[in-house]
C-alpha cells in the first residue's frame, strides 16, 4: 500500500468542496487565485488538476463565469457559482461534517480498544 | 547560438528559444490528446494557455527570451497528463451519474471496466504472428495462454482425427484480422489509453524498421525483392526461390492468396 496514493485519493476527494468554498467566499474568484489558495492549504500537487475540475463543474451547471478586464494583459476568466452550484455546495458541505463526525468517531474508538 | 520563435500564448507575446519551443510545444500536444473526448476539451485547454502564459510572464523576469528551463519550471507547476489524477471521462459519468441517469452512468462505467478486463479481450487473427492465417495466435491471446499450445492442438486435431481444418476455416473467416494498434491493444485485453498506444506503435515502429533493415541486406546480396512479402518475423529461409512456378505454389499454401 502506498501512502501517497492514499493521501492524495483523499485529496481529490475534497478538492471538488475545497474549491466551490473557495468560490462562494471570494463570490468572482480567478483560477490562478484559487491556486495561490490551494497551493497554500497544499491541497494540490500540480495545478494542472484544477483545469478540468473547473470544467467539469461548469459542464454540470454548478459554475459559470465571467471575463473581466485585467490591468496587466489579457481578459481574465472569473468564476462563480450558479444557484445549483449553491445548493450543491450546502449539501456537500454537510454530508462532509457528517463524514468527518463519523471518521473522528470511529478512529477515536478504535484508539480506545489499543 | 539558437533560432528564436515568435507565438502567442493566452493572447500574449512571446519569443521562445527554439528548443523552448519544442518542448512546449510536445507538451501543449499530450495535454491535447490527454482531454480530448472530455466536455469542454477546447476551454481546458485554453485556462491551461492562459495560465502558462502568466507563468512565462512572471518567471523570465524582464528576460526577453523564454528558455528551456522555463518551460520545465511551468511543466512542473503545473503537471504531466499522467500526474492530472484518474481519466477524465469516469469523472464526467460521474456527473451523469450524480444527475438524472443514475442506472446510465453505472451501466456503462461497468462495460468500460470490463473493456479493460480480459473479458474485455477481442477474437481476432493476429497478422504478426501468423504461420498461415494467425488464427492460433489470435486464439492465444484471447485465451491468454501460449501460441504453440493453441498450433499443435490444431495440428493434432488435423492430423490425428482429420476434423481440424474445417473449424480453423471456418475461424479465419469469422475471425477480423488486426490491422491497427488500437486492434493489437483488444485483442490482448489491454487498457486503450495514450501510453499504451504510443507503446504499441513504437514497437511496431521498431519491428518494421528491423524488416527494412533485413531487406537492405538482402539487397546486397541477392538483388531487389518485395520487402513486405516476407512474413512479419523477416525470416529469409520462408520466402519463396527464384523460380517463379515454386514461388507462386508455397505462396498459395500459405494462404497469402484465397
Amino acid at each position: 500500500m502506498n501512502i501517497e496514493n492514499t493521501k492524495a485519493q483523499l485529496r481529490k476527494g475534497a478538492l471538488e468542496l475545497v474549491v466551490l468554498s473557495i468560490i462562494r467566499q471570494e463570490e468572482e474568484a480567478y483560477p490562478t487565485d484559487i491556486i495561490n489558495r490551494l497551493k497554500e492549504s497544499e491541497l494540490i500537487v500540480v495545478e494542472g488538476t484544477l483545469y478540468p475540475l473547473l470544467s467539469r463543474l461548469k459542464v454540470g451547471g454548478l459554475l459559470d463565469y465571467v471575463w473581466r478586464e485585467s490591468t496587466s494583459g489579457p481578459p481574465r476568466k472569473y468564476y462563480r457559482l450558479t444557484p445549483s452550484g449553491d445548493t450543491f455546495l450546502n449539501e456537500l458541505h454537510s454530508s462532509w461534517r457528517s463524514l468527518v463526525d463519523a471518521v473522528d468517531n470511529t478512529t477515536k474508538t478504535l484508539s480506545y480498544h489499543e | 547560438m539558437n533560432k528564436v520563435i515568435q507565438i502567442n500564448l493566452g493572447g500574449l507575446p512571446f519569443t521562445f528559444d527554439e528548443d523552448a519551443y519544442a518542448d512546449l510545444d510536445d507538451y501543449l500536444a499530450r495535454l491535447d490528446s490527454y482531454f480530448r473526448g472530455s466536455l469542454g476539451h477546447a476551454e481546458i485547454m485554453s485556462d491551461i494557455e492562459s495560465r502558462l502564459a502568466e507563468l512565462f510572464g512572471q518567471g523570465t523576469k524582464g528576460r526577453s527570451i523564454v528558455v528551456t528551463s522555463d518551460v520545465s519550471a511551468a511543466i512542473a507547476t503545473l503537471g504531466q497528463p499522467e500526474d492530472l489524477g484518474a481519466s477524465v471521462s469516469d469523472d464526467d459519468e460521474e456527473v451523469v451519474h450524480d444527475r438524472s441517469r443514475p442506472r446510465h452512468g453505472r451501466h456503462s462505467k461497468r462495460i468500460k471496466d470490463y473493456g479493460y478486463s480480459s473479458y474485455g479481450r477481442r477474437l481476432m487473427r493476429d497478422p504478426e504472428d501468423k504461420v498461415v492465417s494467425g488464427v492460433c495466435s489470435g486464439l492465444a491471446a484471447y485465451f491468454g495462454t501460449d501460441t504453440v499450445w493453441v498450433r499443435v492442438a490444431f495440428a493434432a486435431a488435423f492430423f490425428g482425427a482429420g476434423i481440424g481444418l474445417l473449424p480453423y476455416i471456418i475461424l479465419w473467416i469469422i475471425m477480423p484480422e488486426a490491422r491497427t494498434a488500437a486492434d493489437r491493444l483488444a485483442m490482448r485485453g489491454e487498457a486503450l489509453d495514450l501510453q499504451s498506444i504510443s507503446r504499441q506503435v513504437e514497437y511496431e515502429a521498431t519491428q518494421l524498421t528491423d524488416r527494412v533493415r533485413d531487406w537492405g541486406d538482402d539487397v546486397k546480396r541477392n538483388g531487389w525483392q518485395n520487402p513486405f512479402y516476407c512474413n512479419a518475423k523477416g525470416s529469409r529461409n520462408q520466402r519463396p526461390s527464384r523460380n517463379s512456378e515454386q514461388a507462386r505454389k508455397r505462396y498459395s499454401d500459405e494462404g497469402y492468396v484465397a
